[in-house]
């Protein structure tokens, strides 16, 4: 554990450049420049509220388009950066072939480049509070932590790939197809609520209903989700219950992919 | 304390390719339920290596193609994990191994100079401060502000190398990159390598196929084949194994390449040539300066009368060096058809060390060829001595001198 924070802090300059270059790569010679980042989820946005209004879902007492767009701003970096970090290893054949420094400097850094394309959807969402005359609350201070929760997770899951994908690169075709089904299994275009109140209160599936319910906070995005709208939109504390069977499955899952990928770190070089 | 020490370093490659992931997961299952699967072949890149270098040895590391180099490059530089045996380096290491690895196209020089340097581990004050100095070395201050894509594949290595060699590092990994540029920066290159090595007093590895770079810049050089360590010292003698191997692999090959080349009208036939050593048995090799003996047997199926014989050496690539003929003797002999031996001896075959091929003519006393042929068969010319094989590439053929020297006369042969 100490010596990962000591290789972090140790290349802490390397890993800003890197992100640097990720972010000025990405958006020399594009027009629009940075803009593309706030683009997706403005235009999911759209979408979805257009599609609301067609099968009508009860966004509670939060107007439906900041409802999603909340949703949409940790959900969209989670996929950028975990699809983003499952290719780094392999987007950087060059580097890897040539120089040696922690491989897991690659993934890291995916995720922190998204962390800067996140911070310009805020703007966006504190326009869109602005517009919808919202009030942010004391609650607004737990979206760092909210934050860093999923980094953690978006980390776990790109160790895996990232390691996995060196050797079989069917992870990268299959990972866009695994995370927009992981979409609809997360509430995104619906709130939380809608699922709480089916399985809880109305006990939809009978006697599994608790078990379903806590199936599906086991994806660690039920919970950030929700928990993002709350402190941000509802005023509201985070909805711990509903985080708790993700955060444990990523205590599990990230330092067992961590170490997978250091395992793995040491044969890239003869494989990529 | 060594800087570097390497233990029964092996590293084994397999053979082919990675299956998919379906043949995977079979061979695992197939693997789980008892029954064989099939291997890839393990190609040793590197076999059992030991060796250790100590604080600011320069160390030239040279060998053939596929000789291991490049692989023991990657495992001192961490790139690669051996296979078996271990690897311990005391100190920085900056593997300068093929310059411009990250340079990326779109960023302006100034970028990638920020860009590379980090990535080869420079912090950002280093790069500030040594900036001016890289740029100016690499004759870029004009288009330092352009991206890397528009510069000409030159311009490039330029300003990879500058920023790759102003590494403050205790050692340094270099892999064939001073050949980069035209001539003046080549000679840039090998000045800014010389005061690194020689001044800086750092521990150097250099991998090169640039012998006589080599040879001048390094303490000590290593001479790897097929993953060993044939040779470890001296870096004359070492690299003048290094020519004695290659040059002998090049005659090899010259002499697998050409093959006989024979006109015949069809009476001469079973030509059968051979060279032979001072007792009478075949042999393939003499030695420099020596005599040369060579044997040709033949049979006719009708009689020849007064036929004239030809033999003659050439080398691989055809060049003809001696040729003498029977028709100086004067002498008539006539051939019954049957089978006969004829022999020529060169007393003193002065032919420098190579391969050499025997040519094979015969003339009917009408003047018409009956039968030609050459690469009938090689041999070598072996040098007499181990030293000075350079000499090799400035003659063709030794020959006996005498020297004067203020006044007194010496005789070489």
């Amino acid at each position: 554990m100490l010596t990962i924070a000591k290789n972090l802090y140790d290349y802490r300059e390397l890993m800003a450049t890197l992100a640097w270059k990720n972010i000025a790569l990405r958006y020399k010679q594009a027009y629009l420049g940075i803009a593309w980042a706030i683009l997706k989820p403005v235009s999911l946005m759209l979408i979805f509220t257009l599609v609301k209004s067609f099968v009508g879902i009860d966004s509670g007492n939060i107007p439906y388009p900041i409802l999603v767009f909340a949703a949409l701003m940790p959900w969209t970096f989670f996929q950028e950066s975990t699809s983003e970090g499952v290719n780094s290893v392999t987007g950087n054949t060059a580097l890897i072939r040539k120089i040696y420094f922690p491989r897991e400097i690659f993934p890291i850094t995916s995720v922190l480049t998204k962390l800067v394309e996140l911070g310009i959807n805020f703007l966006i969402l504190a326009g869109l509070m602005v517009w919808y005359g919202m009030m942010p609350s004391i609650y607004i201070l737990w979206v760092p932590l909210i934050i860093a929760y999923t980094v953690l997770a978006a980390l776990s899951l790109a160790f895996f790939g990232a390691a996995i994908n060196v050797y079989y690169r069917d992870v990268g075709q299959a990972l866009p197809v695994l995370l927009s089904l992981l979409m609809y299994a997360s509430p995104v275009i619906y709130p939380l609520q809608l699922v709480k109140d089916k399985l809880l209160v109305q006990r939809a599936a009978g006697e599994w209903s608790d078990a379903l319910y806590t199936l599906y906070t086991l994806n660690p995005l039920a919970g950030i989700i929700d928990a993002f709208q709350s402190v941000v939109l509802r005023g509201a504390p985070p909805d711990l219950n509903a985080m708790i069977p993700g955060a444990v499955m990523i205590a599990i899952l990230l330092p067992l992919g961590y170490l997978y990928f250091k395992r793995a770190e040491s044969y890239f070089a003869d494989v990529i | 304390m060594p800087v570097i020490e390497v233990n029964h370093l092996t590293k084994e490659y397999r053979l082919g390719t990675i299956k998919s992931l379906k043949q995977t997961l079979l061979n695992t299952g197939a693997r789980l339920m008892g029954k064989p699967v099939p291997e890839r072949r393990l190609f040793k890149a590197l076999d059992d290596i030991s060796f250790s270098i100590e604080q600011g040895e320069v160390v030239g590391v040279i060998g053939h193609n596929g000789a291991g180099k490049s692989t023991l490059l990657k495992m001192l530089a961490r790139i690669s994990t051996p296979t078996s045996g271990s690897v311990k380096v005391n100190g920085r290491i900056a593997p300068l191994i093929e310059v411009g690895a990250g340079f990326m196209p779109d960023f302006t020089g100034r970028e990638n100079v920020y860009l590379n340097g980090s990535i080869l581990g420079m912090s950002r004050r280093e790069i500030d401060r040594k900036f001016d100095e890289i740029v100016d070395f690499a004759e870029m201050a004009e288009f330092i502000d352009t991206p890397v894509k528009r510069y000409s594949s030159g311009m490039q290595v330029k300003l990879a190398f500058a920023v790759a060699t102003s590494i403050e590092s205790e050692i340094l990994i270099v892999d064939e990159v001073l050949a980069v540029g035209d001539l003046a920066f080549q000679r840039k290159c090998f000045d800014r390598m010389e005061d690194v090595i020689r001044r800086q007093g750092r521990t150097v590895l250099l991998v090169s196929h640039n012998i006589r770079q080599v040879e001048r810049m390094c303490s000590r050089v290593m001479l790897m084949s097929h993953g060993t360590i044939l040779q470890d010292g001296d870096p004359h003698a070492t690299c003048d194994r290094f020519y004695q191997l290659s040059n002998q692999s090049i005659r090899d090959q010259k002499a697998k390449d050409s093959s006989k080349r024979i006109i015949s009208s069809g009476e001469v036939q079973n030509v059968e040539v051979a060279v032979l050593d001072q007792q009478g048995n075949s042999t393939d090799s003499l030695v420099e300066g020596s005599a040369l003996r060579i044997r040709i047997r033949f049979s006719l199926n009708q009689p020849l009368s007064n036929p004239e014989f030809h033999v003659g050496t050439h080398t691989t690539d055809f060049v003809y060096l001696t040729g003498e003929s029977t028709a100086v003797l004067g002498q008539s002999h006539g051939f019954t058809a049957g089978d006969h031996e004829i022999e020529q001896v060169i007393p003193a075959y002065p032919l420098v060390p190579g391969t050499y091929g025997i040519r094979f003519a015969v003339i009917d006393q009408r003047g018409r060829v009956v039968f030609h042929g050459e690469s009938l068969r090689f041999f070598n010319v072996a040098a007499k001595s181990m030293d000075a094989p350079l000499q090799d590439e400035l003659r063709l053929v030794g020959v006996p001198v005498q020297w004067k020297l203020q006044g007194t006369t010496y005789s070489h042969m």
